[in-house]
């Protein structure tokens, strides 16, 4: 097994959408390398439906896309970072126009804007419901006229740092299984979300949380990891994405009494409120038996009309014909809540930076926050490409005024040690059931709903769980294409994340966004208008930190809908 | 009782291999990715296949399964009830190992296409029906299954000498934009090679997207070449003027 040693100014790692957004901003003078667990093209930035935010009409305004998302946050956001967002929307659209994207069109020739949950006022700019792949080629075609370096299909393992500073990453090579070390003087992690914690999520086999867990165990804290997005509506089985802009058409949804149950939750805005809001409805219809068998209620497409499903909504009239065998133009589509997004991450402030020198995070995988204890619908794509944006204008910065550390070549051996002793492992338990079990907790305990006594039970589970860990193998000794090997070490990072949400759902004693807890089922903004972070103390334990909520012209009031 | 199905999987690398049958019990509405992770998780930890997103909007899984190029998540076992299902990696790429093949010639390929060049700043003014069109090219999930059953890829291996549906697409996507000002027809008759395709239509086929490829961006594309370079009346006018773009190096005709 090689060791070998790269050098570049700046590193990005993750080449989703935000990974490849700070990739462009970086200064063309300094030599820059995006590295990315899949083929470029593959990250799950592609499968985004819906639509970006951004307040583009004459009659809308930034600032009411401010106050929509901090409402929407349930009051946890970050007021200033959500302000800077909202305010360099409409210009993230135009830049994205100018660079190739194709949105959806008014007949006055403009931009079309359609409804999403939580927002007052049509605003999410679309390119029919396959917005996350049009921007993302987008920027990969941006990516190859720079002739940004990919090192495609290298699995990045911890991050090296010399005291409190960031020399670098030691990543594993997937195609040679040789053992990599990346050396830079600036590090951006764009590394995505963490679905995998769940049996039940819309996120792909990768969305491991990598990133999280690595910065993680290097010292950096996490942010409102309490705060899991459930997205209302999935197709049961493998929980395929069923985008809000069905709703934001104007699709209904149906208890098994054909009753339009978001009456009773959300008398406004129906089934255009928030994502808590809907998934808690849904939750709570199929607890008391309204739902059908099999756990799911129905989404009613049909009076859209077929050029609306089949042109608007074409992936999911495709995936309910494929996955189901169901046509929504002349049947209702069974639906279920999935996990859908980790509002939670790197702790980091409004310009992408972290308490790590020269290290910085944007996209899914960071907490700016903006979207505090629930995102709503099309601002994460807007999050992926403003704060993307200001991880490369802030890591260019750095790198011209500090030369860096010295890649310290311990973290390369540490890395190669490991997995030479679990390859030499013999007769040990297989990940696999590990894995399974801890997705298993995560979805029962520390779910939809929550509290004090299945939380403890599931930090409990997690603590064996991470016992058993220690001892398990793998079965494929080999190199090349060894992702025996990557589900190991995934499945580590995903344990050291199920502990911090965990214990964050447990400490948080009140109900705040998709946070909701059965036995505090109030909001409690005298005690915990906080964030929480989480990092490991000298003994590899859970520490936790308070930060105040940064409040500028919003006052946290009563939310409804 | 669960029914069982029989998987044959290609294992190997590129010095060679054999498929290798597995035995995975039936669930309904299963599609064929999740009997291989079946055979991963329990028979062969050791099996190599790239899987992304189980949705069809990652283009990770392609491979040939009973010799027709198909997606892995999109395809439903109970469509070959009774049957062996044979799982090869694309044939048209170098294998690396089992059922991953290196398709890195694509991304380099994707390099050779000059940029997008708009002809005034955005916001733009465009109507829903040119961007209809767009849209359409827009749905590829660069899965490479039509480069994988191009012929002229496939059989001929004319990598350096046709782009290959996947790259007409990207092609057309720019060309087609209204207020793009970039000019492809020359690199579409020269050293993209359109005039390799031979309208077989077996791209349109296995597009797991259903883009209309060849309809839609490949004789679109053909008459723009044949429209510079091949109309007399254009070809009269030009003889006139000094800058005449030159007819293409005639390329041989490869029937499929």
């Amino acid at each position: 097994m090689a060791e070998i040693l790269q050098r570049y100014d700046v590193i990005v790692i993750g080449a989703g959408l935000a990974g490849m957004r700070a990739a462009l901003e970086v200064d063309p003078r300094l030599s820059c390398a995006v590295i990315s667990k899949v083929y470029p093209v593959r990250s799950h930035s592609v499968a985004a439906q819906g639509g970006i935010n951004a307040a583009l009409d004459p009659e809308d305004n930034w600032k009411d896309h401010a106050f929509d998302t901090i409402k929407g946050s349930d009051y946890l956001a970050d007021q200033d970072a959500a302000e800077l967002m909202c305010e360099d929307a409409p210009r993230v659209v135009y830049e994205m126009e100018h660079w190739g994207t194709f949105f959806s069109r008014r007949p006055d020739g403009r931009i079309a804007q359609r409804s999403f949950g939580g927002q007052g006022y049509p605003r999410a700019c679309y390119a029919a419901d396959k917005t996350g792949r049009a921007l993302y080629q987008t920027l990969f075609e941006q990516s190859v006229r720079r002739n940004i370096t990919v090192l495609k299909e290298f699995f990045v393992m911890s991050l090296a740092t010399v005291e409190d500073q960031v020399a670098g990453v030691v990543c594993l090579e997937i195609r040679t299984g040789a053992v990599v070390g990346i050396a830079a003087k600036a590090v951006i992690f764009a590394t995505g979300g963490a679905g995998m914690l769940y049996l039940r999520t819309t996120n792909p086999y990768i969305n491991t949380g990598d990133g999280m867990a690595i910065a993680y165990r290097a010292g950096v804290a996490l942010k409102d990891m309490e705060f899991v997005q459930f997205h209302p509506t999935t197709l049961p089985g493998m929980n395929v994405l069923i985008t809000e802009g069905a709703r934001g058409e104007g699709a209904y949804l149906y208890n098994r009494d054909h009753e339009r149950f978001m009456v009773n939750y959300a008398e406004k805005l129906m089934e255009v409120a928030p994502r808590d809001i809907v998934s808690r409805a849904i939750e709570t219809e199929i607890n008391q038996g309204r739902g059908f068998d099999g756990g799911y209620v129905l989404l009613d497409l049909r009076h859209l009309g077929e050029n609306v499903i089949k042109h608007r909504l074409s992936e999911i009239y495709d995936f309910a014909i494929t996955y189901k065998g169901i046509n929504p133009v002349q049947e209702p589509v069974p639906v279920q809540p999935g996990q859908h997004y980790m509002m939670g991450g790197i702790a980091t402030n409004k310009y992408a930076e972290t308490t790590l020198v020269g290290f910085y995070a944007a996209g899914e995988c960071a907490a700016v926050s903006v979207h505090g204890a629930n995102r709503l619908g099309a601002n994460s794509l807007l999050d992926t490409l403003v704060f993307g944006r200001w991880a490369g204008i802030q890591a260019s910065k750095f790198v011209q005024s500090n030369p860096g550390v010295e890649f310290p070549t311990e973290a390369l051996r540490t890395q190669s040690a490991l997995i030479r002793e679990l390859k030499s492992r013999h007769g040990a338990e297989p990940y696999g059931p590990i894995r399974r079990a801890l997705r298993e907790t995560m979805t029962t305990k520390v779910g939809t709903f929550r509290d004090a006594e299945r939380l403890r039970q599931a930090l409990d589970a997690i603590e064996e769980l991470e016992e058993r860990y220690q001892r398990a193998g793998i079965h494929d000794r080999g190199d090349i294409f060894n992702y025996d090997l990557i589900g190991f070490i995934e499945t580590g990072f995903l344990i050291d994340l199920g502990k911090v949400v965990t214990t964050g759902a447990l400490m948080r004693q009140e109900s705040r966004g998709a946070h909701a807890r059965t036995d505090y089922p109030h909001r409690d903004d005298q005690k915990f208008l906080i964030h929480y972070l989480f990092s490991p103390n000298s003994r590899g334990q859970l520490s936790k930190t308070e930060e105040p909520v940064v409040i500028t012209h919003y006052e946290p009031k009563e939310r409804k809908y | 009782m669960s029914e069982d199905i029989v998987l044959s999987i290609y294992r190997g690398d590129k010095s060679g291999g054999e498929e290798v049958r597995y035995t995975v019990p039936l669930t309904p509405g299963m599609v064929v990715l999740d009997a291989v992770h079946y055979v991963q998780a329990h028979e062969a930890q050791d099996l190599a296949v790239r899987w992304n997103c189980k949705a069809a909007h990652c283009g990770s899984c392609g491979a040939e399964i009973n010799g027709r190029p198909k997606l892995l998540c999109k395809t439903r076992l109970d469509d070959y009830q009774g049957q062996v299902v044979h799982i090869q990696p694309m044939q048209t790429f170098p294998i690396i190992k089992d059922l991953v093949s290196d398709v890195s010639w694509n991304y380099e390929t994707a390099k050779k296409i000059p940029a997008f060049q708009l002809s005034q700043s955005a916001p733009l003014q465009m109507q829903q029906f040119d961007v209809d069109r767009v849209q359409e090219f827009h749905h590829c999930i660069e899965c490479f299954l039509c480069q994988d059953t191009c012929h002229v890829l496939r059989d001929h291996d004319a990598k350096d000498q046709y782009f290959g549906p996947r790259f007409m697409v990207k092609i057309a996507e720019f060309e087609m934009h209204p207020r793009e000002t970039g000019d492809r027809v020359p690199l579409l008759a020269k050293q993209a090679g359109l005039d390799m395709c031979n309208v077989t239509k077996c791209c349109t086929e296995v597009c797991p997207q259903h883009i209309r490829i060849t309809d839609n961006a490949i004789i679109p594309l053909k008459e723009r070449v044949a429209d510079q370079y091949w109309d007399p009346l254009r070809a009269l006018f030009r003889r006139k003027k000094t800058t005449t773009p030159t007819a293409p190096d005639s390329a041989p005709t490869i029937r499929g």
